[in-house]
């Protein structure tokens, strides 16, 4: 077995160890109630056990990343693949932080499942070793990439927090107009949570039935001058074709045989469709897996959590999740802005290019100070701080994902597309 | 003077008998609530540990309305945020500043249709360098600057004075604090306690019955460390906009031509360029078969020379080398603040010079060669008993709208020469004569044609390459980013410092305990600026081993309703 083969198992068994982590911390919270044992000795207990799986779990991961790395020769955060799966592995590393600090063993409830989202994402990306672009060349490339991700872990971490904090004091007992709209957008966030576990069941479920289809678009070619035609790839039914495009072949998916319209114009991106196509595919899964889940509980997801943190101290949560962001803010400042400053400098001879990523990076750190100086105020501090946090997470996830996506830069990692 | 003025100012003398400036919130000497913070019965506000802010004055002037606009932290928020929002704006669409070569008013409606020019319109399309963005950078410095100050300097005196006996509210409406009996004298029971505290790191004051202990306080100036890089770093990023202290600029270079870098003294000679590519084995499955191409690799043999006399301009200058550095992406050539990054390159072959040769046009009698640079090519050139004299140059030859020669661009496209020829056999004024070194050009622009209607419907000469020796060729240009940034050693400096302050203000926390014993009740307070968490659970293991079992949670003040 090779080394590169080796890694890879270590990623899956991390993955399934993280799997059964989170299971524990579910029968450390469900189990209370259906035993005749002590509840709290329960609880701790099965926390424990949790809590240590967990461990396990990322010194697996570390093991992906330690022979991947040898194998590969270069710090392996070099494309989207390899970056989600630090991104998640820098999760469990935060969250292992704040629990020495704290020993709140529950914030791995919410915090593992997060990590194993992130990991699962991070597989749906082609996960081959590739060979760096020379911009990429630089061990300043390493130290930049892990400790902005850090940072972006910790800020996670605060949003886990935040986010049980939300959960534990929004009051669903009563129907007055702000108690109403918190519940709202409390389960917004549960929605959009599910939505995403939708996108990742379907991107996997068309993978598993080998799905396939095809489109023909004329391009205009900025290189040779000239009008050119070029394929669009699905591995997903397509909902919405290409704009101005010919369908070359559509497997038939229930009956599906042909888009039900064209992506606008103005998507001229190559891929731009295809995206569109994924995220209509993501929300209607997404619906669908919700509506299930309303079915089975009846009752808002929120409202089906609340008892599980009944135990946990909404004050506590709160300090842990703006520790978190304490603590991740100068890791955060110093990978993200100062190294990637210095990567800048030494690759392209400018410390700052108004690149996407690059703003992106600054309105993060901008809107996380905002909430630094936010929670010096009166009335800042609890629900507010914690929805401060929810916004942050957005804002993080859009600078790591949404930008490669939607604005391309020199981020855009593989180099030629 | 109004009746609510002066109330104020009674009212800022404290039953201790110290007298506090206006805007106190908690008196300097004893710590005891004044003002409205005395009639609530919440958590205390211990910001700036309750002293009046700089900023708090009475019958403020124009200056001190300035000052208390950009000293207000509100008005520093609403800063940031508009920054945010407006860089999130710039991040739309790709900067002008992308691109080399582009008329913005036409490309971004090309490219991005409707919205595009809108765009552009609003003057986003150089959101970072308009107005309204520097000047909201130039809002925020001021806004540190004065909101350090304000709160520094006040602080600072209230640290630096405190005393260690504190009123009893003061104690009671802290975020932690306890009230239990220790049925000792005080005291006694004060100094038992002392070295238990000294344990965990504090230093510790008593005054009879009372005590103060205190740790990690320079964790206090954390936030104004940061603002001090920041205020540095802003500064060196607006100075680069001087003249002289920063250059940016993007040149082609052909092999074996010094070429003079624009207002500087040094010249950069390109002495071979190469590239290699990934094979098509090593290439990533999604980049097999699609013809794509993937450098692995360029690099530039660069030598610098720096001139040394007859630097004007149209005299041969003379120079010195003083550098040789093999440029590739990772690795600039680096002179004296002087930059050059592997940018881009070209590898279509351009002609460096070419050495024609005049014959007669029917007879093919040769009357000589001669040697043009296509760049730098010289007024006139004697070949055999003739006279040619340069009289137009043409870079990139095309006929405009008129119907008439011109140069379409700067670039070596299409090398064009306009000679006049005079010697024996000639009109006296001579007779005109069209070059085009390129045969591609030649044949395009029909060179022979041309040249017959210059010569009144007789073509006499020609200009004859004999072989690929008469021809010097650079097979390739390499594209280089040179930078001249002086402000740069400020710019790491001001992140340093900002990351000192950043390490001082997140990973240390000023804690502070008081305490008093008054007829064998114990009363505590205790505050920090981050980790209450950490603060009560220390508190609780030092009152344990005093033996009071104190439950970490009980310590927390449930806004001020004590039980």
């Amino acid at each position: 077995m090779s080394l590169i083969d080796f890694s890879s198992d270590a990623f899956i068994v991390a993955f399934f160890l993280y799997c059964l982590a989170f299971t524990f911390y579910g029968v450390a919270v469900m189990g209370r109630r259906f035993r005749k044992r002590e509840p709290e000795a329960h609880t701790a207990k099965w926390g424990k056990i949790a809590f240590y799986t967990a461990v396990i779990g990322l010194i697996a991961q570390l093991t992906y990343f330690v022979t991947r790395w040898i194998w590969s020769g270069h710090v392996p955060v070099s494309n989207m693949y390899e970056f989600m799966t630090f991104l998640s592995m820098a999760i469990m590393i935060a969250f292992i932080v704040l629990y020495i600090l704290y020993r709140k063993s529950l914030l791995g409830l919410f915090a593992l499942p997060l990590a194993i989202l992130i990991m699962a994402y991070a597989a749906v990306f082609p996960q081959e070793v590739q060979p760096l672009i020379p911009s990429l060349k630089s061990y300043w490339l390493g130290i930049h990439v892990t400790m902005a991700a850090l940072g972006d872990a910790f800020f996670a971490v605060g949003f886990v927090a935040g986010l049980m904090h939300l959960l534990r004091t929004v009051n669903f007992g009563s129907s007055d107009k702000s108690s109403r709209r918190e519940q709202r957008w409390l389960e917004f966030c549960m929605f959009m949570i599910v939505v995403l576990i939708g996108f990742i069941v379907s991107v996997y479920s068309f993978r598993a039935g080998g799905y396939h289809a095809e489109f023909s678009q004329m391009k205009w070619n900025e290189e040779t001058q000239q009008e050119q035609v070029v394929t669009v790839d699905y591995d997903m039914p397509p909902i919405v074709a290409p704009y101005d495009s010919q369908a070359i072949s559509v497997q038939s998916f229930i009956g599906m045989q042909d888009s039900f319209f064209e992506a606008p114009s103005w998507m001229h991106g190559i891929n731009a469709a295809r995206k569109l196509n994924t995220v209509l595919w993501s929300v209607f899964s997404g619906l669908i897996l919700y509506g299930l889940l309303r079915a089975i509980i009846r009752r808002p997801l929120a409202k089906m959590i609340q008892p599980a943190l009944g135990r946990m101290d909404p004050d506590d949560l709160d300090e842990i999740s703006y520790r978190a962001i304490a603590i991740g803010f100068p890791i955060f400042t110093l990978g993200g802005l100062i190294f990637a400053m210095i990567w800048a400098e030494v690759a392209w001879g400018r410390f700052w290019g108004w690149d996407p990523k690059e703003i992106w990076a600054l309105i993060t750190w901008l809107f996380y100070s905002v909430y630094l100086h936010l929670r010096l105020s009166r009335g800042w501090q609890g629900k507010h701080s914690s929805w401060l946090t929810v916004i942050g997470f957005i804002v993080v996830m859009f600078t790591l994902v949404g930008v490669n996506l939607i604005i391309a830069g020199l981020h855009s990692y593989a180099g030629t597309d | 003077m109004s009746e609510e003025l002066k109330g104020l100012i009674v009212n800022t003398k404290c039953e201790c008998g110290h007298q506090n400036p206006v805007g106190t919130v908690l008196c300097e000497a004893c710590g005891k609530p004044l003002a409205d913070e005395a009639a609530s019965q919440d958590i205390l506000e211990m910001r700036y540990d309750g002293v009046a802010r700089r900023s708090q004055k009475e019958n403020p002037g124009v200056i001190d309305l300035v000052w208390n606009f950009f000293s207000s932290v509100k008005v520093a928020i609403y800063l940031i945020i508009m920054t945010t929002i407006g860089s999130m704006l710039g991040s739309i669409y790709p900067q002008e500043s992308t691109f080399l070569n582009i008329d913005p008013s036409v490309y971004y409606k090309e490219e991005y249709g409707q919205l595009g020019h809108i765009y552009y319109l609003l003057g986003l399309s150089h959101t970072y360098t308009s107005w309204w963005f520097v000047l909201l950078l130039v809002m925020i410095g001021a806004s540190l600057v004065i909101c350090s100050l304000d709160r520094v300097l006040p602080l600072y005196k209230a640290l630096s004075r405190q005393r260690v006996p504190k009123h009893m509210s003061f104690l009671t409406r802290q975020r932690v604090t306890l009230q239990t009996d220790v049925n000792n004298e005080g005291t006694a029971w004060v100094d038992r306690i002392t070295p238990l505290i000294r344990k965990k790191g504090y230093r510790v004051r008593t005054d009879g019955g009372t005590l103060l202990a205190e740790k990690q306080r320079f964790s206090r100036w954390g936030p104004y460390v940061l603002h001090i890089g920041l205020i540095v770093f802003l500064l060196a990023v607006l100075a680069r906009g001087l003249p002289g202290l920063h250059m940016d600029t993007h040149m082609g270079f052909q092999e074996g031509e010094p070429k003079q870098i624009p207002d500087t003294s040094y010249y950069l000679e390109n002495d071979g360029f190469t590239v290699q590519f990934y094979s098509e084995e090593d290439l990533p499955d999604e980049f097999k078969g699609k013809g794509k191409v993937l450098p692995e690799k360029f690099e530039t043999q660069a030598i610098l020379y720096e001139c040394e006399a007859n630097c004007d301009l149209g005299q041969e200058p003379e120079l010195k080398e003083v550098m040789r550095h093999q440029i590739e992406v990772n690795h600039p050539l680096n002179y004296n603040g002087l930059k050059a990054y592997q940018f881009d390159y070209d590898l279509t072959p351009t002609i460096i010079s070419v050495s024609p040769t005049l014959v007669h046009a029917d007879s093919g009698e040769e009357f000589g060669q001669f040697t043009l640079n296509i760049r730098n090519p010289e007024r006139t050139y004697e070949v055999g008993p003739y006279t040619m004299t340069l009289k137009e140059k043409y870079s990139d030859f095309g006929l405009n709208a008129e119907g008439k020669p011109s140069n379409m661009s700067s670039s070596q496209n299409a090398p064009a020469f306009l000679f006049l020829i005079q010697g024996p056999d000639l009109p006296e004024d001579g007779v005109q004569y069209f070059y085009f070194p390129k045969q591609i050009d030649k044949e395009r622009f029909q060179q022979d044609a041309l040249n017959k209607q210059l010569g009144g419907g007789e073509l006499r000469f020609n200009l004859e390459v004999g072989s690929m020796e008469d021809v010097e060729l650079s097979q390739s240009t390499t594209y280089l980013n040179i930078r001249i940034d002086k402000a740069m050693p400020f710019v790491w400096v001001g992140a340093g410092i900002g990351m000192l302050g950043l390490v001082l203000g997140f990973y240390f926390q000023h804690r502070r305990i008081w305490l008093r014993v008054d007829d064998g009740k114990l009363t505590l307070g205790a505050h920090t600026n981050k980790n209450w968490f950490g603060l009560r659970k220390e508190i609780s293991s030092i009152l344990k081993q005093m033996d009071l079992e104190v439950d970490e949670k009980s310590l927390v003040n449930n806004g001020g309703s004590q039980e």
